[in-house]
């Protein structure tokens, strides 16, 4: 039986929610389903914020959330009346039955269950307090009656509990507690939902990693050197893994003064032929952007983790959006062609990572990886290589021995590539500058040699589009000719994938084309997927269309925009409702 | 003190014998003739041969200014970097790469306009980096406008009525910051400077060295040699440099710079801090070093 289900859990900030989407997510995947997950949470740490905890749990390959949600558990009933319209038809709603402050007419979650869903009272103060003595563990007591309602092996949850609350004390004691005073009373609860867990997919051996994990996973299998960094929404995590993570591999990470800072020390770290990264989000960017603009002109490789959120300025930082891939890809002065990849889910956000620090050495230059909130946030279960796949030097060898005076940094070669003399090699000794130079490094203002340098420093990089190993871009769905092609990049591809499903179930020939290369951009290929679309829709979480203008300035042809900047994920339904506007007009077109 | 004869053939001889040419670029300085920073670029060569430092293991990180074309004019290796950021990118280098010494040169204007946000934190880090401050109270490479470090009523084409602001004071922040060496030298007394590049060279962890140079082209009021020259006197006879509030007393005289050490003090590097956090986390010391 296939497995499909998505549980919400809804409560304030401090009431554990977050806590109990972790535990349940990391139990379900241990006891082998795939998961996917993303929590919404409110800017403070403490108050009295909405928190709420979704995951999607299947045996199949899920792309991202569903819009319906098959459990909701309200932790508290203001913050779940909103949620209880999410839940489906014969799903099931677990919420607080005895509530001891008074509740006004209509405040009380009950009071707006629709007929067809299955209502489940529960006393979870009172199973709390009767366990533990405290209503702390109010969390665990609705793990607990979910494994026990929906009959889920209790040894997975043990297990996580441990881990999560090891060396804490009493801590983990209650929460074991509190879990089997929840897992009792679920257990023997009759159950009139359809909700239905099979049997999890057959020795899937995943890992849990949200994209900001996976990132600092990317990198320490890269064998990163050196991290320099600057807190900041939502790119943090990368740099407080990685501070844990380093420091065993003997690596060395500082945390900077400002990502001016940041980027310079990344720049200096890479010149000295270490593999070093920085990690920011679009203000964050904006500050680099001169900075990258030396490392394109100098050509020292660097890598750049970018976690997209609301903007411009501070604007929302714990929403998620993708307004930053104009900055990305043009953002600093004078003519500046750098690397910028987007990993479109988990398993990308690795990849993406370890594969920046061999493109960045390979063609000398910065490379940014572009991720936003979501994805950087988002959990999925991970199927890990067995070994890291990722080359652990990349550098055009230099020739071996004292290098000697026509040693030329930046000497015209075939593939643009000059090989690289690093900081203690014999005879090597050269100046690299911001300041436009000949082949030894030397400042050189004169027309044809700015035109030459310029040349190099585009065209060196046209051998990414080839780079080995790694996916520049890929088609999903129908072959040949299609009503709706839906041209998508980063987080949102999730979303468009599960759009093509439905729209195949409608009737409705469509195709994806990620695109996780976007500069330089994959011209060719993107066009000839043009070709064979009646329609091109390109949804997107930004206001201006901004990856809709780069295909129409790279390839010359016309699409159809979908944008939406609500701070939250693309909604499945509302790309669905553009495919099959579009679908309408292609088949009038057909007829 | 009767200036002594000096006869070409034999200082060529003596300066060819030395070794010090070999950490002289074939570049030569683009600056203004009688320029301060020619004794600079003069002594910091030989300041490397007399430690020992192969041009190779040797990188000379600059911002922008005048004073930041210095990679250029050196044999080593060299990272001419943006308006105000030499120090973290020094720090980087640094960070990335122990056997390197690195020394970060730059102007009044690079270091403490612009780039003054990165000098506390270089200093406070104690950094094992050397940092040579040019400063000649003027922006020289855009012909000549008001610095941080400039007089108050200094005229430029930027303050034409006059500077109606306070000069910082460098040494008095370097001093406060935390760097574990201070000192002072004078363009206009080379072989004293020599020596103390040498030494702020050879002190392991941030030293700063303050260096009063005159912008010959854009000020013929101020800082002329023969002003700074009459200013300028030797450190006092008792000066004890592990004294931090006798040091900051000499900072505070501007009206007559004294020249040598002020400050000297011992305690762990950045590097050391990391590799303590290295050894905390269970790791084994020792970056991995991609270089030859």
């Amino acid at each position: 039986m296939k497995t499909d289900i998505q549980i919400a859990i809804c409560g304030s900030a401090g009431e554990g929610t977050i806590a109990a989407g972790d535990i349940l997510r990391n139990a379900l995947a241990g006891a082998g389903y795939r998961v996917i997950s993303f929590d919404a949470y409110p800017a403070e740490i403490r108050g009295f914020g909405k928190c709420v905890a979704r995951l999607r749990v299947t045996t199949e390959q899920a792309y991202s959330l569903k819009e319906k949600s098959d459990v909701l558990v309200c932790l508290n009933d203001e913050h779940g009346i909103p949620h209880v319209g999410e839940v489906r038809d014969f799903g099931a709603v677990i919420y607080e039955a005895k509530s001891i402050v008074h509740l006004a007419e209509g405040s009380h979650v009950s009071g707006h269950i629709r007929p067809a869903q299955v209502p489940y009272p529960l006393a979870i103060r009172e199973l709390s307090e009767r366990a533990t003595g405290a209503i702390r563990s109010r969390n665990m007591v609705v793990l607990g009656y979910i494994a026990g309602l929906f009959h889920l092996a209790k040894e997975p949850f043990e297990k996580i509990i441990n881990t999560k609350f090891k060396g804490k004390g009493k801590a983990a004691e209650d929460n074991h507690k509190a879990f089997d005073a929840g897992y009792e009373t679920g257990a023997a609860t009759f159950k009139l939902d359809d909700v239905n867990f099979g049997p999890p997919g057959k020795g899937l051996q995943a890992v849990m990693l949200n994209g900001n994990a996976a990132v600092a996973k990317g990198c320490l299998d890269a064998g990163i050197d050196n991290f320099f960094g600057y807190p900041i929404t939502p790119a943090t995590t990368i740099m407080e893994r990685l501070a844990v993570e380093m420091p065993k591999r003997g690596k060395r990470l500082l945390q900077t003064e400002d990502e001016i800072a940041a980027i310079s020390t990344t720049i200096g770290a890479g010149y000295t032929g270490a593999r070093s990264a920085t990690a920011t989000s679009g203000p964050g960017l904006a500050l680099m952007s001169e900075m990258l603009g030396l490392g394109i002109m100098a050509e020292v490789p660097s890598v750049v983790f970018v976690s997209q959120r609301g903007g411009p300025s501070t604007g929302i930082p714990t929403k998620t959006e993708q307004s930053d891939l104009n900055i990305a890809i043009y953002g600093g002065h004078g003519d500046a062609p750098r690397i910028v990849l987007a990993p479109t889910n988990v398993e990308g956000c690795y990849r993406c990572a370890g594969k920046a620090f061999e493109m960045a050495e390979r063609y000398q230059t910065p490379v940014i990886v572009l991720l936003d909130l979501y994805l950087s946030n988002r959990y999925e279960t991970v199927v890990m290589p067995a070994k890291p796949p990722f080359e652990p030097n990349c550098d055009k060898p230099v020739p071996k021995g004292d290098l000697g005076a026509g040693y030329k940094r930046f000497g015209f070669t075939e593939d643009d590539v000059s090989p690289r003399a690093l900081p203690g090699m014999a005879g090597g000794m050269h100046v690299v500058t911001g300041l436009e130079h000949n082949e030894l490094g030397r400042v050189n203002e004169q027309p044809e040699m700015h035109e030459a340098m310029s040349r190099k420093r585009h065209d060196k990089l046209k051998a990414a589009l080839q780079h080995p190993d790694f996916t520049h871009y890929k088609r999903f769905g129908d072959e040949g000719r299609v009503d709706v092609g839906i041209l998508a990049w980063g987080s949102t591809v999730g979303e468009c994938l599960e759009v093509m499903f439905l729209a195949h179930l409608e009737g409705i020939a469509c195709a994806v084309m990620k695109v996780v290369m976007l500069s330089p951009f994959p011209t060719e290929a993107v066009a000839a997927f043009m070709d064979d679309c009646d329609a091109v829709l390109v949804p997107e979480l930004n206001y201006q269309g901004q990856f809709a203008h780069l295909i129409q300035a790279e390839t010359g042809r016309p699409v159809h925009r979908y944008n939406r900047v609500t701070g939250t994920p693309m909604r499945v339904e509302d790309i669905m409702a553009q495919v099959r506007r579009l679908a309408k007009t292609a088949t009038r077109k057909a007829a | 003190m009767t200036p002594q004869p000096i006869y070409l053939e034999e200082k060529l001889k003596e300066v060819q014998e030395s070794g010090r040419l070999a950490y002289r670029s074939k570049s030569m300085p683009t600056w203004c003739p009688g320029c301060g920073y020619f004794s600079i670029v003069d002594g910091l060569p030989g300041a490397l041969n007399d430690l020992g430092i192969a041009p190779k293991d040797a990188v000379v990180v600059s911002g922008i200014g005048c004073s930041s074309r210095f990679p250029f004019f050196v044999n080593t290796y060299g990272f001419h970097t943006l308006h105000g950021r030499v120090l973290p990118v020094a720090t980087g280098i640094k960070t990335a790469n122990d056997a390197l010494t690195v020394i970060a040169v730059g102007g009044d204007g690079d270091g403490f306009a612009i780039g003054g946000g990165h000098v506390p934190h270089a200093a406070r880090r104690n950094v094992d980096l050397t940092y040579l401050l040019f400063d000649n109270g003027i922006y020289g490479l855009t012909k000549g406008q008001t610095s941080p470090t400039s007089s108050v009523g200094f005229k430029t084409p930027t303050s034409p009525y006059e500077n109606p602001d306070q000069p910082l004071n460098p040494l008095l922040m370097v001093l406060t910051y935390g760097a574990t060496w201070v000192g002072q030298a004078y363009a206009g007394r080379p072989q004293q400077l020599e020596t103390m590049i040498k030494q702020a060279i050879a002190h392991r962890g941030f030293s700063y060295l303050h260096i009063l140079s005159p912008c010959v082209t854009f000020d013929k009021t101020d800082r002329t040699y023969v002003r700074l020259g009459d200013l300028v006197r030797d450190l006092p006879a008792n000066h004890d440099k592990g004294d931090l509030g006798a040091a900051l007393h000499l900072a505070m005289d501007t009206a007559t710079p004294a020249l040598g050490v002020f400050y000297e003090t011992q305690r762990p590097t950045l590097a050391d801090a990391l590799d303590g956090l290295v050894e905390k986390a269970g790791g084994s010391v020792g970056q991995k070093r991609r270089t030859a």
